[in-house]
Formats: C-alpha cells, sequence, structure tokens
C-alpha cells in the first residue's frame, strides 16, 4: 500500500489490531443473540491498513464510508459505546456522526459525489481539513468514481480516495464481471484484503 | 377630416402596442431573475449547474446577473451536481442547482431520492442540508423540443420524494414567494428535510 508524498502524519492511532477484532466479535455477539433487527456488516481482515491509514487523518477530516463502516468509524474517534449502541439499534448500514464529520451511503458510490461537494467547500472557505472517500473494488470501477475523481484531482480538492479492494460486490467477483480491473491513479490509496466475514451477518444461522 | 382620423388611427395604433407590450412584459421570467438576484445576496448560497454561467439555455437569462465568483459552471455529470449540492450544503452553504430541463434531472434521481430525500431520515436528523434545485419543463412554442426535452415528470417525482418539498410555478406571482420560503423555511421535526425541487414552464419564460 503506498501513501501519496504529500500526506503527512497527524495523530497517533490508540486502537490496536486486536481491539479492532474483539469489537467485532462483540458485535457478532450482538448479531447472533436475534435481538439486532437491521443488517450487520461486519470488517475483519484489514486493520493493520486502516491503522496506518488513520495516522494520516485528522480527527476533523470528513469521512465518507459505507456500509461497512465500523473499522472507519472506531478510527476517527466515534466512541466504540456509541456505535455498538448503533449496532444494536439495527443501524450498522446508517452509521453517520455530525460530530465527528462520519457520513456513510449504502448505494454503492453513492457518497462519492458528497465527498466531492464538501471538498469544494472546505477549499471556498480556505479550510485546512481534508475529506476521505472510501471506496469498495465494484465502486472503483464505476463511472461515478471516473467522473469524481477527475473532478477533485482536475480542481485540486483537498480529497483523498482509499480503494479497499476484497474483489467482492455483495459475493460477485468484480474481476470476473469486468473481465479485469482498471488501474490505480497514482494519487488513490489502494490495498487488498480478505473479507474476514460474510458480505451481511456472521455466516452463523440466527433466529430472530 | 383626415388629419383626426389619422389621429385616431395612430392612438389606436399606440394603444394596441402597448396593450402588446403589457402582454409581453414577461413578467413569468423576471421574476426568477428577481428571486435568483435576492439569494445572490444571502452570503451562504452557491449556485451550481450547466449553462449557468455561459449562454446555452433559457435558465442562463435567468442567472447570468448573479454574482460570477457564486457561480459554478459544472461539466454535464447531473448525479454528481446533485451529490455535490448535499456536500456543499453539508459545509453550510445553500446551494442553488440548476438543470435546464426535467429529463436532464432524471439523470439525478439517484442522488436526489436515495440521499438527499433520505439523509434527514437516516441520519436522525443530524443533517438536514438545505437545496433549492431548479428544473424547468422544456417548452414547445414556438419551437417544440421534441420527446426528450419537453416532459413534465412532476407527478412521478412526487411519487418518489417523502421529504423534499416539490412545488411547480404556474403563476408568475407565485415564484418569489416560493424562493424566499425555499430559503428560509424551518423543519417541522428533525425528519423534515429543507430540500426544495422547484419547477418552471419553459413556455412561461416567453409569454407570462
Amino acid at each position: 500500500m503506498k501513501i501519496p508524498k504529500y500526506l503527512e502524519k497527524v495523530k497517533e492511532v490508540n486502537w490496536t489490531k486486536e481491539q479492532l477484532v474483539q469489537f467485532e466479535l462483540d458485535a457478532k455477539e450482538e448479531w447472533e443473540s436475534g435481538s439486532v433487527l437491521g443488517p450487520v456488516h461486519l470488517s475483519k481482515g484489514n486493520e493493520e491498513q486502516l491503522i496506518e491509514i488513520f495516522q494520516y487523518v485528522h480527527p476533523d477530516d470528513w469521512i465518507f464510508s459505507t456500509w461497512r463502516n465500523h473499522f472507519h468509524a472506531l478510527l476517527h474517534g466515534i466512541s466504540p459505546d456509541w456505535l455498538m449502541d448503533e449496532i444494536k439499534r439495527g443501524r450498522s448500514m446508517k452509521v453517520i456522526n455530525k460530530k465527528h464529520n462520519f457520513v456513510i451511503s449504502a448505494i454503492v458510490g453513492g457518497g462519492f459525489s458528497h465527498s466531492v461537494g464538501v471538498a469544494m467547500a472546505l477549499k471556498r472557505k480556505g479550510s485546512k481539513r481534508r475529506v476521505w472517500c472510501f471506496v469498495g473494488d465494484m465502486a472503483f470501477e464505476t463511472g461515478e468514481f471516473h467522473l469524481c475523481h477527475k473532478y477533485a484531482k482536475n480542481f485540486d480538492l483537498p480529497l483523498q480516495f482509499v480503494v479497499e479492494d476484497n474483489n467482492l460486490s455483495t459475493n460477485t467477483p468484480t474481476d470476473v464481471t469486468w473481465g479485469t480491473k482498471q488501474e490505480v491513479p497514482e494519487d488513490v490509496i489502494y490495498y487488498e484484503y480478505e473479507r474476514g466475514y460474510p458480505h451481511h451477518g456472521s455466516g452463523n444461522w440466527v433466529l430472530f | 377630416m383626415v388629419d383626426k382620423l389619422t389621429k385616431q388611427k395612430e392612438d389606436m395604433q399606440k394603444f394596441q402596442e402597448a396593450e402588446m407590450l403589457k402582454h409581453l412584459d414577461l413578467k413569468y421570467k423576471n421574476e426568477i431573475i428577481r428571486s435568483m438576484e435576492w439569494l445572490d445576496k444571502k452570503e451562504d448560497t452557491i449556485f451550481i449547474g450547466q449553462a449557468i454561467k455561459y449562454s446555452g439555455n433559457a435558465m442562463y437569462n435567468t442567472t447570468k446577473t448573479v454574482s460570477d465568483d457564486k457561480r459554478i459552471e459544472v461539466p454535464v455529470f447531473e448525479d454528481v451536481q446533485m451529490g455535490m449540492a448535499m456536500g456543499m450544503a453539508f459545509e453550510g452553504f445553500v446551494p442553488i442547482t440548476c438543470y435546464p430541463r426535467f429529463d436532464f434531472l432524471i439523470c439525478a434521481t439517484n442522488q436526489l431520492v436515495n440521499h438527499l430525500d433520505k439523509i434527514s431520515i437516516i441520519s436522525e436528523g443530524q443533517f438536514q442540508p438545505r437545496v433549492i434545485i431548479r428544473t424547468s419543463i422544456g417548452s414547445r412554442i414556438p419551437l417544440d423540443a421534441g420527446e426528450q426535452h419537453t416532459q413534465d415528470h412532476t407527478q412521478a417525482y412526487r411519487n418518489l420524494l417523502k421529504r423534499v418539498d416539490v412545488v411547480v410555478l404556474d403563476e408568475s406571482d407565485d415564484i418569489f414567494p416560493a424562493f424566499k420560503h425555499a430559503y428560509e423555511r424551518q423543519p417541522k421535526s428533525k425528519y423534515d428535510s429543507l430540500v426544495t425541487l422547484i419547477i418552471e414552464w419553459g413556455d412561461h419564460y416567453n409569454a407570462k
């Protein structure tokens, strides 16, 4: 994984890989109890990459994430208790926290243009803050990504895209559907990982 | 006698011309211009769209007096344009995002229906972005621009949108109050949307 040279480390991340894994194990337990009446998208397998990336993310920066957002939320400083409450309320794929400038979209590529808009607003205001937009591998292949990346790059907007490639969109292999994968632009952070949990749920039957 | 008849004829001609000018007062378009100029004076407004800074469609004639630095001419990427507006609103701007024809707004339906219309609900009121969307039912007189440029989708959007306020500008007197209300109205609850879709009649630009 290459971090672009224009980025600087702004903080130490106080989460370890083991703590992140444990948080999701706790969420898994809640899910398997049958009390969570909404889909849960658990994260696993990309702890080390995200711990490294989030050293470059200022606490006041904006994060645009997806339905699989728990690690992003924790690493951006959102309270684990608050997040677990949201998960218990069935809001795993609606984790939004204005205080922390943390927004998700549960539509593929849905947050890209929001991140462009916020970045444009920050630039117009002369802010030093940055926008981080997390992108799945199938979303990375879409026209929406192409448009937003091109626009942000051409207008030098403070927007950093991070592509998280597990080669799966739900359970559909991205490389099979496209025949190949597109090249990664120089200014995009990209990493591959193996998904540790299914698309949603824990892989075990749950009785509701 | 001849002079008297000539004068009567001249008076009649003047009267007819005055009546014609009264009819061609074009109050409809002027009221839109007045609304845009009023919005321009607000510190937090920003205008986004195609042909709002460069001529190319009738809507341009209603934005050309807006401050130059407040007009962002964007490429043809309607869905990104809508998402950008939402992102800018997250950072405190009030975007007036312009789609010259209803037929083109369809290309922005993902961001309008899945995001702008739903963000107050999924964020439980943390985000209530104020966005004013302008579109126009394409004119048929004197030139009929055809099936892909003149459709009225008002009812379809009323069915699609749960929270966005959909307003049709039938009369000239409706115009300024509609834009003022869109800018000033306050939410009645945390689930309320502050997004307004304002639909103009292209044919009225040159007739009312």
